[in-house]
């Protein structure tokens, strides 16, 4: 792991103490004197200037401008000092030696202004590599976590060593929640929380320096996006001032971003977890009740058979084998809705669409419940040309069932059940209306209204009935209604099936 | 005589759906013999030659689906299924791959009782199939293709008169609306159920005292049609 780089603190950058710059030109400059001093005795003056270039030349490159300038006029004067004639005066006789000092000016200046631009650049360079490594190390540091609060430790330790401040990390809408902090016992105060909270609001910094007069001590960045920030990272430094500088808001945005997808990924895989779990969860009860559904109906069967036997032969004297029968007959659609409800909520209700004949679909179904409705009229009025609509037949089925099977139930033997189907502007309405008790509704009320209102009511089932029925409608397409009975009383229970689930008739033919 | 009476195999995994099964079958004047898995089903398919099978698709050593082929194919005995009411799938699977009907878990013993009849007779077809059948009112004569109804003549179209012919040729059976289309339209038709519904529809209109309230031919949703032979 690479260990973070520790970086300059703001106000400290620039090269080492000037003055050094200015004595190392002197002493080359000296050095280069002495040398010629020993040149000159043996070969005379003539190329003595020349050895002024090098300490020009290297004071430029090694310590910048103004000591190069040093240099070339201390070189100027130690040559016409020690080498122009008259010696050992500042006078300049000949045009040579001031064209010679003149060169060693141009010198300083031009070789120091290369010098100091390709310093420059090398430290930039060497800035830039720091800041990527830096970068990527901070992600990979954060790619081994695998929870928030361990991402906030590593990005809170991080950034304090990085930047040389307190650093805390907060999440939590509306009110902001500390994950991590570094050092440990970092205090914030309530104004910082706030602040906080406004950064996790917002998406913008906030806190000290992003707004005048703001009491906070820290500044809070934004981690995230503006709309989808995912949490908040503050600095403040011990003695007060400013945590970050403009220079380095650029890398801490860098770090930021890492910190932001590191948490994503998390938030990602702890949903993926929560949901495999809840599939599971949702497998186990369909597998459940499917085997509950099957071990029911088992016996059921053989109850049924056996009263189905006593009465063919003439046992059932007072009623009680029939009303074993019918009462068998009940717990069977219990059962049935029961699966049906669990494939519902398992989301595994697959639906076939096919042409249906509306006559078609109530004839079975009133064929399934009628021994159930023992005692009340059936007024059926499906007309025979009605279109054909698209729906699933064993959904379509089961919704019938449900639906005459509440009207049943809700209403008093010897009253009246209407089928009723006709096509009205906005599609096909299949209705089924009673005289009962009714469901003292005000209007028209949603299935799932009706859900609660019956949850507790002790002719029980009733709900779930409904609750499917308009689930198996959605799932077609179609759409479930409950209200009171046109005539009063009674409520009218309807499925309609929008004009896009109509045939239309002029298209059909038998194909002959 | 005890030889004339039919010979029914019961393939159910479950003893006491067996024994109430064989109480009933024994009472309505059939034999029955009894196999509790898919291995002794097709021990006895070929030891006891059964007259018709009524098949649980629940088994717990064989797909029931493999073992209506298995049973039907080679004994040639009708196959009633029985199975759950979620399972349409599975029913009209079994009725394409040659299942004679079906009955819905848990089943009333009447019905139970009149599919057997209606499949007993076709197994009967080296009798050639009656020309006359009778469906309520209504009477079909396949040899002059006409129909009557309370004596008097009803026209219908082509594809009408096919699909009741059809429908009165397995009297009592349920067929599949696959069935129905392939063997009437054609196979490439096999998916044009507005056809088949129009057909039905026309044929209420003309033969049922109160043609939305259907009594003669019977829709098993998303199964197929049955022609009720009373």
């Amino acid at each position: 792991m690479a260990m973070p780089v520790r970086l300059p603190s703001p106000g400290a950058k620039g090269s080492a103490t000037p003055l050094r710059g200015y004595v190392e030109a002197l002493a080359m400059v000296a050095a280069s004197t002495l040398i010629g001093l020993v040149m000159a005795r043996r070969w005379g003056t003539s190329a003595v200037d020349l050895l002024y270039l090098p300490a020009v030349l290297g004071t430029a490159v090694v310590a910048g401008l103004r000591p190069a300038l040093l240099a070339a006029v201390a070189s100027a004067l130690a040559y016409n000092y020690f080498f122009t004639a008259p010696h050992f005066t500042f006078r300049i006789r000949d045009a040579d030696d001031v064209v010679t000092v003149a060169m060693l000016f141009l010198v300083a200046v031009v070789t120091s202004r290369l010098a100091g631009k390709m310093r420059d650049e090398a430290r930039a360079a060497a800035a830039h590599a720091a800041r990527n490594a830096t970068i990527a190390g901070f992600a990979r540091a954060l790619l081994s976590c695998s929870s928030e609060s361990q991402i906030g430790e590593i990005a809170c330790r991080r950034v304090s060593e990085l930047f040389g401040c307190n650093a805390a990390l907060l999440t939590g809408h509306p009110v902001a929640r500390l994950v991590s902090r570094c050092p440990e016992g970092t205090v914030l105060t309530p104004s910082d929380l706030a602040a906080a909270a406004l950064t996790l609001d917002s998406g913008r910094p906030a806190g000290r320096g992003a707004m005048r007069l703001d009491p906070a001590e820290w500044s809070f960045f934004p981690i995230g996006t503006e709309a989808a920030v995912v949490a908040a990272i503050g600095l403040a430094r011990d003695d007060g001032g400013q945590p970050v500088d403009d220079s380095q808001i650029l890398l801490l945005e860098n770090l930021l971003d890492q910190v932001a997808l590191a948490l994503e990924r998390t938030r990602l895989e702890a949903g993926a977890r929560d949901l495999a779990g809840l599939r599971e969860r949702d497998r186990l009860r369909s597998a459940l009740l499917s085997s509950v559904g099957h071990d029911l109906r088992t016996p059921l069967t053989a109850i049924m058979a056996g009263a189905a036997d006593l009465r063919s032969r003439g046992l059932d004297g007072d009623g009680s084998v029939a009303a074993i029968g019918t009462e068998a007959t009940k717990l069977e659609r219990y059962i049935s809705n029961l699966l049906d409800m669990a494939r519902i909520e398992a989301g595994a209700v697959k639906v076939h669409s096919e042409p249906v004949d509306l006559v078609d679909a109530v004839a079975a179904a009133l064929r399934d419940v009628e021994a159930g409705l023992g005692g009340r009229t059936l007024e059926v009025d499906v007309p025979i040309d009605l279109p054909l609509v698209r729906a699933d037949a064993r959904l379509l089925h089961h919704c019938l069932i449900n639906l005459l099977d509440n009207a049943g139930r809700h209403s008093d033997a010897g009253s009246a059940i209407r089928v009723v189907a006709a096509l009205e502007p906005d599609g096909v309405r299949l209705s089924i209306e009673n005289d009962g008790r009714g469901l003292a509704l005000p209007g028209p009320a949603d299935l799932d209204r009706f859900r609660s209102i019956s949850g507790s009511d002790r002719k029980g089932g009733a709900g779930l009935g409904l609750a499917i029925v308009k689930a198996f409608a959605e799932a077609m397409g179609a759409e479930a209604s409950l209200c009171a009975s046109p005539g009063g009383g009674g409520a009218a229970a309807s499925l309609r099936f929008p004009l896009n689930l109509v045939l239309a008739l002029g298209e059909l033919s038998d194909g002959g | 005589m005890a030889a004339e009476r039919p010979l029914i195999l019961i393939v159910d995994d479950e003893p006491q759906i067996r024994t109430l099964l064989r109480n009933t079958l024994a009472r309505a004047g059939y034999s029955a013999i009894e196999a509790a898995t898919a291995r002794e089903a097709l021990n006895s398919r070929d030891i006891d030659r059964p007259d018709l099978v009524l098949l649980d698709l629940g088994l717990p050593d064989r797909d029931g689906i493999e073992l209506v082929t298995a049973l039907g194919g080679a004994s040639g005995a009708p196959v009633i299924v029985v199975s759950a009411r979620e399972d349409t799938d599975q029913k009209v699977a079994a009725l394409d791959l040659g299942a004679a009907d079906y009955v819905t878990k848990p089943f009333d013993t009447e019905e139970l009782l009149a599919r057997i009849r209606s499949a007993l007779r076709s197994r009967q077809a080296t009798t050639p199939i009656p020309h006359l059948v009778k469906a309520g009112s209504v009477s079909i004569d396949l040899a002059r293709r006409t129909v009557e109804k309370s004596g008097e003549r009803v026209h219908l179209t082509p594809k009408e008169y096919a699909v009741l012919a059809e429908l009165a040729r397995h009297s009592g059976r349920v067929l599949t609306h696959r069935h129905l289309l392939r063997s009437i339209w054609g196979p490439a038709q096999e998916g044009q159920t507005e056809y088949l519904r129009v057909a039905v529809r026309g044929l209420r209109q003309k033969l049922e005292a109160v043609p939305s309230q259907p009594r003669l031919i019977i829709n098993e949703p998303a199964v197929g049609y049955r022609l009720i032979d009373a």
